[in-house]
């Protein structure tokens, strides 16, 4: 009886370890041609759910692309959506079980600003690589090998917004930044830089998302005479704040941040202020690409998948997170077919090297042409919708930065460049 | 000076909008003792309804009626249908509690998946401000500061001058006496729900009004203010509802005009705080009401 009892439990752990090694996340190399798992990890839910449309833009194109190209290494890929809340709380417990019940998961398309500090080391240790939008400089020195990040920083779009109104002449500038994770995570480069260019700061104001009313902020921010407002919140409270300056008269000339650049927040503010946001919205965006294959191919994409897409679907053609999620997918799809393994523990590595550019290396646009470059024994660089990607020693890779105005169907129309080099020559202090 | 001046002002215009929805809110709390969560999410229904109505060329002061009207049915459907349902199968007052954010939360996210996440604009008066010696509030705020007086009052009249509106009291104070006495409680909790619904409704059109915008979580957000005031104002009292939504309105935007718009929540939120500190019972009833639900 002894005996028996013995063996049924080591037959009961045996199964369970087999069950447990079955049910796992996979990370590992995927088998046979079950599908690869690109996860959106970003806010699907609250006041920050606009980075799911964002995401949604960029990786629906993508995913049809790569797959009509005949996928990975024979895989097709699909997308999962993993709802952060832009709240560390609630993105934990959803990540570890998307991480539990997900095979052959090869990518986050994230995550989040808010949710990155609980995030990333959790990605970075199960060896999941990430194309991070998370803008806080604390990643600008970034050590860990699985993080990515083709975006600029916050503090460098902050410069940039800086540079844009000394540029346009102003000197006193009013600050009105949400209170969420994200909006804040913006704002302390935006005074830096202010400071270090001898621009006044007269007012600068917090607004809490949802509220009913701003008019105790749209009084302050008016009282303070600003020339210009520097901003960044959720539509909604953006939508009511703009609305009551205009109505109590306190409109004047507004710079966003690139994350005011997306079809919620341009239609909620433009709705309220009319026909004048055209002359007085402008915001600093990633610079978009000239024209190349890479932005046609993804045009083409967005175009092919318009069902799918958020609503409109018009605005991802020239959404810069969108643009940014497509060309991360790119660039980790190449890699796996460079390295031949859907391993991220393998292929990780391969990242730069189909991106960087390099002596010898064959220039390709699009998936298609870096499949068969690879194919044909060449090393790529792959040259992305967003343009050159150059991923640095801390795995960040971003360029110049363009003041943008909206036509109205979230269209950018260039007023002016501001480069990298540009940015980097001012002596901001005090942002990490 | 100047600065305290427009924080009253905009108190004012605050509390307007926390009135309506607190009226509506109090009516029905103080009548059936549904705590009823899902409040926030009818406001929000109400504030679709005024939009879409205004995208098919409805004036958007009549979206004031319609968002009225759609409120009262969609309220008479859930009291009426679902809580009298749960009532029956034994659901007590707690139990209620949480069918009505569960409900609550079906809506919204049924709002959410309808409307996509999007914000839709709602701008009605586009005018030159009114500059009233230090204050300076828009015309369609003063309209809105109106609005909430003209319901108030046309509020206050149903309830003391007319047959319904002794019986309404006449429930709210004492359901087992009330019905003894012949009143049909039936019909005056039918007529209860579609008051409040109408109100809350109107309510929504009114926070649409002054944000300028209409989102699946638009009342959601707005309901710990509405039911604060309710507390603070006593269940079933009216003019109590709009005394707290005043307090609660000037203290929001004095604390915000002086302590920076971050605290203006948690001041709101305070006041919560205190009326549960100082009336415990205020949730589940007070000076022996009953509490049992009245359906």
């Amino acid at each position: 009886m002894r005996w028996s009892i013995t063996k049924s439990g080591a037959a009961v752990i045996a199964v369970g370890l087999a069950a447990a090694a079955c049910g796992s996340s996979g990370t590992g190399a995927a088998t046979g041609h079950a599908p690869l798992v690109l996860a959106g990890v970003v806010a699907f839910t609250g006041s920050s759910d606009f980075e799911a449309q964002n995401n949604e833009g960029g990786l629906y194109p993508a995913i049809y692309a790569i797959n009509k190209a005949g996928g990975v290494l024979g895989h097709k890929l699909v997308y999962k959506a993993v709802d952060t809340k832009a709240d560390p709380a609630d993105a934990l417990p959803a990540m570890q079980q998307a991480m539990a019940t997900t095979s052959n998961l090869v990518l986050v398309a994230g995550p989040d600003t808010a949710s990155a500090p609980a995030l990333v080391p959790v990605l970075n240790s199960a060896k999941i690589p990430m194309t991070a939008v998370a803008g806080e400089s604390v990643y600008n020195t970034n050590t860990l090998p699985y993080f990515w990040r083709l975006f600029p920083p916050d503090s460098a779009n902050g410069t940039a917004m800086a540079l844009w109104a000394q540029r346009k002449g102003y000197t006193r500038v009013a600050a009105v930044f949400g209170t969420d994770s994200g909006s804040q995570g913006d704002l302390p480069g935006v005074l830096a830089s202010l400071k270090a260019l001898n621009i006044k700061v007269v007012a600068n104001v917090s607004l809490t998302p949802d509220q009913p009313t701003y008019s105790s902020s749209v009084r302050q921010v008016m009282a303070s005479h600003p020339q210009v407002i520097m901003t960044e919140s959720d539509a909604t409270t953006a939508g009511t704040f703009f609305g009551e300056l205009k109505q109590l008269g306190g409109l004047v000339p507004i710079i966003g941040t690139e994350a005011t650049f997306t079809a919620p927040w341009l239609k909620a503010v433009g709705g309220v202020l009319g026909s004048s946001f055209g002359s007085d919205y402008s915001a600093l965006i990633t610079a978009p690409s000239q024209p190349t294959a890479a932005t046609t191919a993804y045009q083409q994409a967005v175009k092919a998948v318009k069902s799918t897409e958020p609503t409109p679907w018009q605005s991802y053609l020239s959404n810069p997170f969108s643009i940014t999620y497509w060309d991360g997918v790119m660039v980790v799809a190449l890699a796996m077919n460079a390295a031949h393994s859907t391993d991220p523990a393998v292929f990780n590595k391969f990242i730069p090297q189909v991106a960087n550019p390099g002596p010898g290396k064959t220039v390709v646009y699009t998936y298609a042409q870096g499949v068969a470059a690879l194919k044909a024994g060449k090393q790529i660089q792959y040259i992305g919708a967003t343009g050159l990607i150059d991923f640095n020693q801390y795995h960040n890779s971003f360029g110049d930065q363009e003041a943008v105005a909206s036509n109205g169907s979230a269209q950018p129309k260039e007023l002016g460049a501001v480069t990298a080099k540009q940015i980097e020559a001012v002596p901001v202090k005090g942002v990490a | 000076m100047g600065t305290l001046l427009s924080a009253i002002a905009f108190g004012l215009i605050l509390a307007s909008v926390i009135a309506i929805a607190g009226m509506g809110f109090t009516l029905q709390f103080g009548l059936t003792n549904v705590l009823n969560l899902s409040f926030g999410a009818v406001m929000t229904v109400g504030g679709f309804a005024a939009y879409l109505a205004r995208d098919h060329g409805v004036s958007a002061w009549y979206g004031l009626a319609i968002g009225g009207a759609v409120g009262a049915v969609v309220t008479l459907a859930i009291g009426r249908g679902l809580f009298r349902l749960y009532a029956r199968r034994g659901a007590q007052l707690l139990e209620m509690i949480m069918v009505t954010l569960g409900l609550g939360l079906v809506i919204n996210y049924a709002i959410q998946a309808i409307s996509r996440n999007n914000i839709y604009q709602f701008n009605v008066l586009q005018s030159a401000p009114l500059h009233l010696g230090a204050v300076t509030i828009t015309p369609t705020q003063a309209i809105l500061i109106g609005i909430a007086v003209v319901v108030f009052v046309g509020l206050e009249a149903v309830l003391r001058l007319t047959k319904i509106g002794t019986a309404l009291r006449a429930m709210a104070a004492e359901p087992s006496l009330a019905r003894s006495c012949g009143i049909r409680t039936g019909r005056v909790v039918i007529i209860t729900w579609l008051l409040s619904g109408f109100l809350c409704g109107m309510a929504g059109v009114v926070y649409i009004i002054n944000s300028q915008s209409v989102g699946y979580a638009t009342g959601e957000l707005f309901l710990p203010l509405v039911i604060a005031a309710a507390l603070l104002g006593g269940a079933g009292s009216p003019a109590g509802a709009v005394a707290a939504a005043i307090v609660m309105g000037v203290v929001t935007e004095v604390v915000s005009a002086y302590g920076g718009p971050q605290f203006s929540t948690a001041a709101g939120f305070g006041i919560l705080v205190l009326v549960l500190i100082c009336r415990p019972r205020a949730v589940l009833g007070d000076r022996g009401r009953e509490t049992r639900l009245t359906l």
